[in-house]
């Protein structure tokens, strides 16, 4: 027999804290689609798609309505198209991307990740080729993600990468002007990719990884702040290392439910399970903020002094909490701090507590990085890639995974505001101080060599 | 055919010495507990006793026994035999749980019941959650359910919920095994 304290805190939680499963994605490996020609590429791939993806959607919301716990949102990620399509050019990768938005429209499932490249160590004449289609790809699609993995702790960073994604990203906005620059929040710019994550922009399905297989993302950060509310209001006295533990518990429980949410939609779509990606993911509804769990350890905003320290405790407490609900906990794990998708921490940027300079810092110790900031419309190819540069280092050295997904909104400066929709939400675009004096540094290019790892500091 | 279990239902106003009382002529008459359930409803005590009868003993003779300890204590009994031949046996089921949240008024729990029975799905523990106070969102029924693999599982959801709007509560119908991993390591 259950436990009326059991069943209603798991109702508490379900119906006032925001707990679901934030994403369910479907890898596909299209290694077995290659092809000399576009056409008949384009086609097995569509096929392989509509195939392994047809149920998804459906399956997963029988799960959900099984375990009164909604999938907010199902994916598919696929094969860097950079290898798959190593034989193509611009023109045919752009097509393949029309490809796969196509499919992933007739699956329903709201993006298709693996427009992807990894090029920490040099390039292919396939990366090439697909870095220069993405402006273009990410324009003509409505679902397609792209990602381009630039830096390694193994292999240091490849800085001819960096400055070209710079300048793919503005082609990017350019391309997507008309939308305040809505393609660069479907690009995410990666040090140490992991080959599962089931969260855009950067999902993708790495090699090495099955023929098929189904990642889960879940999230909950009203349900971490709710708990931390609580514990404190029926015990004022509580110190971090009980709060942290109260997030600990929390994660722990919002991971086993990704887990057994996961597990069954594998079984029925007969499909191996992967992993469960514990983030605190935000979206830009109240209540459902990573910024609020700040204020709810006594932080007047996100960004103010102690906003690292909080961060990074709160962090491991989640992974903590998550290593030991799942086995197979994966991909990122830790907290997201976009800046457009969160209301909160949207707030504290437009409110300048939260500055370029506090958010990288922050990002040393998140699960991602510089994820959706919206930067004035005429930030150089060069700042924006010793942006990237600097986040980079911070991966590469500390051995984690970080990214910038970076927005320069076309024709608007700082303090005005960016709009992209849905769930990508808002931001205030946010100033680049000294923007302009890195150039000569950027234009030097070649590859910073990866660190040594047995001085550690 | 004799009898050889018996199942024996106590009520009455709750205060110590009942189980010791019922347990004590159970014993006294060679009667094994086999199975036992207590509640307490507000202030009122119910149990129920399923209970082995000894070759020789048989029920009228039990129930006199307890009618004779227990009447001056002012409990009710009520004895029946177990027929183990006619034992209900249930369809393959998954377990769910069902809460209706919302206000309390009359047929709240016969509504939501009539449409579970219409569809063959077996309540294994019903009870109220009432967290006190007058606030209508602390109304709260819980009921454990098996529901039949068998039956139409969109149907029986549709009109379960149905109903619960109709009654003006909220009802949230989840898979047991969530509250399973959520809480039990």
């Amino acid at each position: 027999m259950l436990s009326d304290r059991e069943i209603l805190s798991t109702l508490e939680m379900l119906r006032s804290e925001h707990l679901d499963v934030r994403t369910v994605t479907l890898g596909i490996s299209l290694f077995d689609c290659a092809d000399s020609d576009v056409n008949a590429f384009c086609e097995k791939i569509r096929q392989k798609i509509l195939r392994l993806a047809h149920d998804l959607v459906s399956v997963c919301d029988e799960v959900g309505d099984k375990y009164g716990i909604p999938v907010v949102n199902k994916r598919v990620a696929v094969s860097p198209l950079a290898v798959v399509g190593a034989a193509f050019g611009r023109e045919e990768l752009v097509k393949a991307a029309q490809a796969l938005d196509d499919a992933a429209q007739i699956v329903r499932v709201d993006f298709i990740g693996g427009f992807s490249a990894l090029v920490e160590k040099g390039f292919t004449n396939g990366d090439v080729s697909l870095m220069d289609a993405i402006p273009d790809a990410l324009a003509k699609t409505q679902r397609v993600c792209a990602s381009v993995n630039v830096a390694s702790t193994k292999a240091g960073i490849n800085m001819d990468a960096v400055h070209m994604m710079g300048q793919i990203i503005k082609r990017t906005a350019d391309a997507t002007a008309d939308a305040d620059g809505i393609g660069c929040a479907k690009l995410c710019v990666f040090a140490n990719i992991p080959p599962d994550i089931p969260f855009m922009a950067g999902a993708y399905l790495g090699v090495g990884e099955p023929e098929a297989v189904i990642n889960v993302g879940v999230s909950g950060p009203g349900v971490v702040r709710k708990a931390i509310d609580r514990a404190r209001r029926s015990n004022p006295g509580l110190d971090l290392g009980q709060l942290a533990e109260v997030i600990k518990h929390t994660a722990f429980k919002v991971t086993r439910v990704g887990e057994l949410i996961g597990r069954e939609v594998a079984r029925r779509l007969d499909i191996p399970f992967g992993v469960v990606d514990l983030s605190l993911a935000p979206t830009p509804n109240v209540g459902d903020s990573v910024g609020e769990i700040f204020q709810s350890l006594g932080l007047h905003s996100i960004g103010v002094p102690g906003s690292t320290a909080v961060l990074a405790m709160l962090n491991d407490a989640v992974k903590k909490g998550g290593a030991f609900a799942s086995s197979y906990v994966g991909g990122l794990s830790g907290a997201f701090i976009p800046v457009s998708e969160d209301l909160n921490i949207s707030e504290a940027a437009r409110r300048g507590h939260l500055s370029l300079e506090k958010l990288e810092a922050m990002t040393s110790v998140c699960s991602v990085g510089l994820d959706m900031v919206a930067l004035p419309g005429d930030t150089s190819a060069e700042t924006l890639a010793a942006i990237i540069a600097d986040e980079m280092a911070i991966g590469v050295i500390n051995r984690k995974t970080t990214a910038a997904r970076l927005i320069p909104v076309p024709g608007k400066k700082a303090g005005e505001k960016a709009y992209f929709g849905g769930l990508l939400g808002e931001a205030t675009i946010i100033p680049v101080p000294n923007g302009e004096l890195s150039t000569e540094f950027i234009c030097l290019g070649g590859r910073i060599p990866a660190p040594v790892q047995s001085l550690n500091n | 055919m004799p009898v050889e279990k018996v199942l024996i239902a106590v009520l009455g106003s709750d205060r110590p010495g009942i189980v010791a009382a019922v347990s004590r002529v159970l014993s006294e008459n060679e009667c094994n507990i086999e199975d036992v359930s207590q509640t307490i409803l507000q202030s009122e005590f119910a149990g129920v006793f399923m209970a082995s009868l000894p070759k020789g003993l048989s029920m009228e003779a039990l129930e006199s026994r307890l009618q004779e300890h227990l009447k001056p204590m002012d409990l009710s009994v009520l004895i029946k035999p177990v027929r183990l031949s006619i034992r209900y046996e249930p369809p393959p089921s998954q377990p769910f749980v069902v809460t209706t949240i919302g206000p309390d008024r009359l047929g709240l729990v016969a509504g939501i019941t009539e449409v579970m029975a219409r569809f063959g799905v077996n309540i294994t523990n019903l009870r109220a959650a009432f967290r006190g106070g007058t606030d209508p969102r602390r109304n709260v029924m819980i009921y454990e359910v098996d529901i039949p693999l068998h039956i139409d599982q969109q149907a029986f959801r549709k009109a379960l919920r149905q109903r619960a709007q109709d009654l003006g509560l909220d009802l949230s119908l989840q898979h047991r095994d969530i509250f399973e991993a959520i809480h039990r390591v």
